[in-house]
């Protein structure tokens, strides 16, 4: 019975990099956005992501959204995925009534389905008559209020939130995290989250997974890697500058690749 | 090939809603970004055929245009097809940035690419069925009065439709890959208007040097098929079955532009976050 939700296997994604001197040209050296990943997680599982800043965690999240490709390794996805995004979407001229059609319509929800979420998402974002004032006069924290409960009326197997859980005041955050918390816990959803925040990810996952440098570091027990991954942050901090130059240079060499020629419209027909 | 036409049709009809409802609310954001609204979707054609007619028309004073022993002056013709270019050009020119100007959706979210150059054409739409009752309103006070031939413009919408959507499915592939292409459509599409049947009848007359070949050279414009057809329905009275070779010339033509731009949105459907 394979009872996996996601399983990696080796994946690696691949950028290319400009050259410093002419930006018009590509660089002979290649860069590891991540490098030789691999991992499975069970369903039902809440996994929360962590890393230091620029290590690979969007990119692996988009890998898992299936919004990105892979340069090469397989993922399987058992089930829907879809990540939550807070700002996509909403379009500056148009009401907050309005926009929850047009980011439901971009979701891909059914014009039923719309219909019927509207009141619970007008509820849910606590906008009162903001709801039919233009997006562009609201303020950021009315926005991503407003983006967030739209992006909770999908309702797929497996949720990717990635940085979206820090926005608003400390009111809605709670909130938030209620209805992240009821899913995990009532509906039995699969939950990757990417957070920079160590107490929310301990609240809140059951695995942990650390990656660092585009190489995945740990990944087991939350409380663990939330150790280890703290200790290896004040590790870093204490560094005096070119000693932390250093370090991190290592860590940008390591994730560089030689050059190969890259084919791009010319390999249509193969 | 046959996979990434099947892909394409499938992600388009099975996502009709959500195309209607970025359209619609893309026009929507538009209109309420000026005071006028909905008038300018009727001001901005109206302004520019009317520029086109006073030099063309009154300057530089061009006969009515005859075709087959039937006589019609210079503003209906011209306004009938301008309307239909009214439609392709901004398909053309918007459609090349298609992906490219929802580059913050696809890339936040998992998205059906390839039914983007649809939402430009269903947009334009709008403003071509604008600039259409701008245009009958026109006939009538000139004193053409529908028909059932009229009825032909339903078919011609819809070539246009699937041309625009054949082209723009590339293009917007190909802004992906390259920014220039964008440009160089911006610049290009002046330059094919005139080459098109629209401002003038794109014929050559028989003083010219080679005039048959260049008058050939201009039917291979797919345009022109749309164009004339436009005309071809409300004041000659034919119908497409009048011109069977250059109907089958145009379908080949979309069709093979059709089944190209499938294949690059299908072999570059997971690559566009890539090529930012």
């Amino acid at each position: 019975m394979n009872n996996y939700a996601v399983k990696v296997e080796h994946i690696s994604k691949i950028y290319e990099l400009k050259n410093k001197n002419n930006q018009y040209k590509k660089d002979k050296k290649r860069f590891y956005a991540l490098k030789d990943v691999s991992f499975e997680i069970q369903k039902g599982d809440v996994v929360g992501i962590l890393g230091t800043n620029g290590s690979g965690k969007s990119t692996l999240s988009l890998v898992l959204a299936g919004i990105s490709d892979i340069d090469s390794g397989s993922v399987h996805v058992n089930g829907e995925q879809a990540l939550i995004s807070i700002n996509t979407g909403l379009n500056q001229q148009l009401t907050g009534l309005e926009n929850i059609r047009v980011k439901g319509a971009l979701m891909g929800l059914k014009k039923k389905r719309i219909d019927e979420i509207i009141d619970d998402v007008a509820n849910f974002a606590e906008l009162g008559d903001f709801l039919y004032q233009p997006v562009k006069k609201y303020s950021s924290g009315m926005k991503s209020r407003l983006g967030f409960s739209i992006s909770l009326a999908l309702n797929p197997d497996i949720f990717i939130v990635d940085e979206a859980l820090s926005v608003g005041d400390k009111g809605f955050a709670k909130k938030c995290m209620d209805r992240m918390m009821q899913l995990r816990d009532d509906e039995g959803k699969t939950i990757f989250f990417v957070s920079h925040s160590l107490s929310q990810v301990m609240n809140f996952c059951k695995t942990g997974m650390w990656i660092e440098g585009g190489v995945l570091r740990e990944i087991g027990d939350i409380n663990q890697v939330c150790d280890h991954y703290a200790e290896y942050v004040e590790s870093l901090n204490a560094l005096k500058g070119k000693e932390k130059q250093k370090v991190l240079d290592e860590k940008f060499e390591k994730r560089l690749l030689p050059a190969q020629k890259k084919k791009k419209i010319f390999s249509l027909f193969n | 090939m046959f996979k990434s036409v099947q892909y394409v049709i499938k992600e388009n009809f099975s996502n009709l809603y959500r195309i209607y409802c970025i359209a619609k609310y893309e026009l929507l954001a538009d209109m309420r970004d000026s005071k006028f609204g909905i008038l300018w979707n009727f001001a901005s054609p109206a302004i520019q055929v009317f520029t086109y007619w006073l030099i063309f028309g009154v300057a530089w004073n061009r006969k009515p245009i005859k075709v087959d022993g039937i006589v019609v002056s210079y503003l209906p013709w011209l306004i009938v097809g301008y309307s239909a270019w009214w439609f392709i050009q901004p398909c053309v020119q918007n459609g090349c940035t298609a992906i490219f100007s929802k580059i913050n959706v696809i890339t936040k979210m998992k998205f059906p690419v390839s039914v983007l150059p649809a939402t430009v054409c269903a947009k334009e739409m709008f403003n071509h069925g604008c600039m259409l009752i701008i245009a009958f309103i026109t006939l009538l006070l000139c004193g053409y009065f529908p028909n059932i031939h009229w009825l032909g413009i339903i078919y011609y919408a819809f070539c246009a439709f699937m041309f625009a959507e054949a082209v723009s499915l590339i293009l917007s592939v190909l802004t992906m890959l390259y920014r220039d292409i964008r440009k160089l459509v911006k610049s290009l599409i002046r330059m094919f208007m005139y080459f098109s049947p629209v401002i003038w009848e794109c014929h050559f007359a028989s003083h010219i040097p080679f005039h048959n070949v260049l008058n050939m050279i201009m039917k291979l414009n797919p345009a022109y098929y749309i164009i004339s057809g436009y005309r071809d329905s409300i004041f000659y009275g034919k119908t497409f079955l009048d011109h069977p070779a250059l109907t089958l010339y145009f379908w080949g033509v979309v069709l093979i532009l059709f089944v190209i731009g499938c294949m690059l949105m299908y072999k570059f459907k997971k690559k566009f976050i890539d090529l930012i």
